[in-house]
């Protein structure tokens, strides 16, 4: 079963995350990089993808002609995904067992951020199973 | 450059969705085969995925021993993401375009969506400064 591991935060969250230390946000990253090994050492690992910071976001419609509208301006309280870990495991427990790993990767002083990570499960054939 | 589409919708949004008339579910889901299809040809799809329904969504956090601690209640305003698209494309502007296309699915007697699509660029790992 695959699941995929949604990393998320408001973009007044992501000014605190650029506040930290340069040797925290470094441990940090050494933190998801060994997570990321394990996983794919287990096999469990089906992709990982961090996503630039919400000052890049737009938000997109098509007008009346079908042609884009853009816009970047989002409500305060939005949350923005971060990133994400698809993983594909045998039991949706495995997959909160991987969110509580990432929950308690190292904030600053070392300290676990204990965010809250989003656990849904993907439906590859989605398109096909509906009528 | 590789940009990623994210289509949100609240929890009632995405609830109704089932409920539509079979035949406007069914075009909704011929109109995505067919541009799925059509950037896979043109060789900018990188990946698309759907995800299960919001109620199926769970919060995880680490206890104080790592444990995971799941929870399955959010906010009433909470967006969820339905489903994404990961393009590899020359320009932002290639990128909204594809969103407008998505926006403009058919919905209910087929008729346009113009549903938001969130776009962003990926990036391919941490920025350089970051990694030690």
């Amino acid at each position: 079963m695959k699941y995929i591991l949604l990393m998320a935060g408001t973009k007044a969250g992501v000014d605190t995350y650029r506040a930290w230390s340069q040797s925290d946000v470094q441990a940090h990253f050494a933190f998801l990089k060994g997570l990321n090994r394990e996983l794919s050492e287990s096999g469990e690992l089906v992709a990982n993808e961090p996503l630039a910071g919400p000052e890049q976001a737009k938000v997109v419609r098509a007008g009346n002609n079908g042609a884009p509208i853009t816009d970047g301006v989002f409500p305060e309280a939005k949350e923005f995904l971060l990133g994400y870990w698809i993983v594909d495991v045998e039991s949706p427990e495995r997959a909160y067992d991987i969110a509580a790993r990432l929950s308690a990767g190292p904030g600053p002083g070392g300290v676990p951020t204990n965010m809250p990570i989003e656990v849904r499960q993907i439906m590859s054939r989605r398109t096909d199973e509906l009528p | 450059m590789k940009y990623i589409l994210m289509m949100n919708t609240m929890k009632a949004g995405s609830a109704g969705f089932p409920e539509w008339p079979k035949k406007d579910i069914q075009a909704h889901i011929a109109f995505m085969k067919r541009l799925n299809q059509e950037l896979r040809e043109s060789g900018e799809l990188v990946a698309a995925e759907g995800l299960s329904w919001p109620d199926q969504a769970r919060l995880v956090r680490a206890g104080k021993d790592g444990m995971p601690i799941t929870d399955g209640v959010f906010p009433e305003g909470k967006e969820f993401l339905a489903g994404y698209w990961i393009v590899d494309v020359e320009t932002a502007g290639r990128a909204y375009a594809i969103a407008a296309r998505a926006s403009a699915a058919p919905g209910v007697a087929g008729a346009p969506l113009n549903m938001p699509i969130e776009v962003r660029p990926v990036m391919s790992g941490p920025p350089g400064e970051f990694v030690s």
